[in-house]
């Protein structure tokens, strides 16, 4: 018994130590490019790795980040958790923000803000279980690649939403495509002053308990978590995977729902999106750092934050495409996900520590013995 | 509004193109037991490589290799990730896609200084397009079977050839034993990684001529984001086809039609755009419903027959 704890143990802390090499690999690959690509490497570095916390504004914009990838990364914790790389998330966010502006600018300001806020979120979630249905429905009942029909309705959403913007809520008065300015009572207030952090980030973090307390307190939550882990023995002791993973999916796109709702209120305005913003992809990258346990999500949250910050920094110091980013990002999934990555230590170690063990069972079986 | 049929047609014909290459590159990894979702962000970095390639060099030819090695190259990248580092293939795929379409425009950022397109800073080139001589003078066929890409002829060709290296050749019965059965392909001492990689090469070929005809036939530079899903659609279209070389052509003949629909219809009427826009996409998640259905129906017949 206190054998199977050791290793479990070892096993646990090697995730870890997986995740932390893979962040620091790709870390290690983002300082290269700069220095290889740089002209004052040392500067760029240094502001790659130091400019995100230069200034009280800028830690607070590391923050006001973190809540959409916060909410996405919760969203696809839900899809990823039963093994269906749904991505419907991407344009969820897109259409969610864009529902609820033009929602938010019909009621205009005749609302008060602690009526239209919690509205508004439903709205969102309303519109990210809607949309998610079609992609979740056609794997449930068609066996559908939910990957491929997801990607497909991205693009079909995108232009769904750009229609809304262009046609039913675009501001002539201005120079650029953009709707016209949201109500006052839909915009979320700053805290802590200084900082200039929207007050986004307590609604992320509500999601972050609740989401947790679903996955790990709740009968749902604990079969969720087998169907994704061992489908086969699911289906054995008689859970029903495709309602399951349907019912998951439905929830994930709930959540990119409400994080395209929180989105605008935080952070803007005006809507301006003219096309899909990567946040589905940034929540998937979210999710597989998290190892799919909400839990941990604003931990990496924060670090994709970190070092999108970062990259704007550099981006405009220096000159360098922030777009490098992304390839850092593809980067850290591929090393969180590759099994074979440090798994000759993780088998080494496990394997030393059982030989210990059974050395010592055997020493005392001879004592006794004797 | 007046449609010039026979435009039409020949403008379906050089839509499908690109999906007839990459559907023939989702094909042989599917007949390997892989799903490839990585061919798009493949055929988006052939198209980069080409156009700067063909620049560099100043030789089209030269140009037209390194989109195919790029695509090769960019294939074996995914074989490596997935069958030596052991990823999970969907999110190795969904991971490159995204370094893809950040890395292209990075790359072509540091080349050109441009983000969005390398029209201004490369040389143009553009593969010849070929007038057949007896049929280019037939009025109607004519004006759709001759004056195409090469490249278009070489998808044709292709799907024949794909068809032979598939059916006909040791390795076409090695890729499809392990599609089957990996583990009994293994017991007859067919090494299973060998055969991926293998799979990830041919699948890599195709899907770098799909980014080479982009960049350098249908438009003659790269632009963000210009594959805009054709390697999921070449995917959905092999999927539909159950895996059949010339079922696929036809398939993406179908969707090639959509898009020529969609822009034809884009220069001759006042409907948003927006809704044109989503034709292609529509028909795929139209087509897949359609097509599962149907096999759903067709496998409850044989299971009531069985009765």
């Amino acid at each position: 018994m206190k054998g199977s704890r050791k290793t479990q143990l070892i096993e646990s802390i090697m995730e870890v130590v997986r995740i932390v090499a893979g962040m620091a690999i790709a870390y290690a690959v983002a300082l290269l490019i700069l220095v290889l690509i740089s002209d004052d490497p040392i500067f760029i570095v240094r502001q790659f790795i130091l400019g995100p916390f230069s200034s009280p504004r800028r830690i607070g914009s590391i923050i006001n980040l973190a809540v959409p990838f916060i909410i996405c990364g919760l969203s696809m914790c839900f899809m990823y958790a039963v093994n269906k790389f749904n991505l419907i998330g991407e344009s969820i966010f897109m259409l969610s923000g864009c529902v609820v502006t033009f929602v938010g600018i019909l009621i205009g300001d005749r609302l008060p803000m602690i009526i239209m806020v919690p509205l508004l979120l439903i709205i969102g979630a309303i519109v990210g279980a809607v949309l998610s249905f079609v992609p979740a429905i056609m794997d449930r009942k068609l066996n559908a690649n939910v990957v491929v029909v997801s990607l497909m309705l991205n693009s079909v959403i995108a232009q769904l939403a750009i229609w809304i913007l262009r046609y039913h809520m675009r501001d002539t008065t201005i120079s650029f495509t953009g709707s016209k300015t949201t109500p006052e009572s839909m915009q979320l207030p700053t805290i802590l002053g200084n900082l200039r952090i929207g007050s986004g980030i307590i609604i992320a973090l509500i999601l972050v308990v609740i989401i947790s307390i679903l996955f790990f307190k709740t009968s749902f939550g604990w079969k969720m978590r087998i169907v994704g882990a061992n489908p086969n023995f699911a289906r054995a002791v008689g859970f029903s995977t495709l309602g399951i993973s349907f019912t998951a999916q439905l929830l994930g796109g709930a959540l990119a729902g409400i994080g395209g709702a929180t989105e605008i209120m935080n952070t803007y305005k005006r809507y301006l999106w003219t096309a899909t913003t990567g946040h589905g992809f940034d929540g998937l990258l979210v999710a597989v750092l998290a190892r799919k346990n909400p839990i941990l999500v604003p931990i990496g949250a924060l670090f994709l934050s970190y070092i999108r910050i970062g990259a704007d920094v550099v981006n405009t110091s220096g000159d360098i495409p922030s777009e490098f980013v992304t390839v850092i990002q593809g980067i850290i999934i591929l090393l969180v996900a590759a099994e074979s990555f440090l798994s000759g230590t993780k088998r080494r170690l496990i394997y030393n520590t059982v030989r210990k063990e059974e050395a010592e069972k055997q020493g005392e079986s001879n004592k006794e013995v004797k | 509004m007046s449609i010039d049929i026979a435009a039409f047609i020949a403008d379906a014909i050089k839509m499908a193109t690109p999906l007839i290459f990459a559907a023939l590159a989702a094909l042989i990894n599917r007949h390997a037991g892989m799903f490839n979702m990585g061919i798009e962000g493949m055929i988006l970095c052939a198209a980069l490589g080409a156009v700067t390639v063909a620049h560099y060099s100043g030789n089209m030819w030269i140009g037209v290799l390194g989109g195919v090695l790029t695509g090769v190259i960019t294939g074996l990248f995914i074989a490596f990730a997935h069958l030596t580092g052991k990823t999970d293939l969907y999110l190795t795929c969904i991971a490159f896609n995204l370094m893809a379409t950040g890395g292209t425009v990075f790359v072509m950022y540091l080349l050109t200084g441009e983000k969005s397109t390398t029209s201004g800073a490369f040389r143009s080139y553009q593969i010849p397009n070929i007038n057949i001589p007896i049929i280019k003078d037939i009025p109607f066929i004519g004006k759709i079977l001759s004056g195409q890409s090469l490249l278009t002829y070489l998808a044709f060709i292709s799907v024949f050839v794909v068809w032979f290296i598939l059916y006909k050749t040791r390795i076409g019965l090695r890729i499809r034993s392990v599609g089957e059965n990996p583990k009994a392909a293994e017991s007859v001492g067919i090494s299973v990684t060998k055969v991926g990689y293998i799979a990830f090469l041919l699948c890599g070929l195709f899907a770098g001529l799909a980014g080479t005809f982009l960049s350098m036939s249908w438009v003659t530079f790269f632009m963000k984001g210009m594959v805009s899903g054709r390697g999921y659609i070449g995917l959905s279209a092999q999927n539909m086809a159950n895996g059949s070389p010339i079922g696929s052509a036809l398939v993406s003949l179908l969707f090639g039609t959509t898009t020529s629909f969609s822009t034809t219809l884009k220069s001759q009427s006042s409907f948003p755009t927006e809704f044109l826009e989503m034709i292609p996409y529509l028909a795929t998640i139209l087509a897949i419903i359609f097509t599962s259905i149907y096999s759903i129906s067709k496998q409850k017949r044989i299971e009531r027959g069985n009765k």
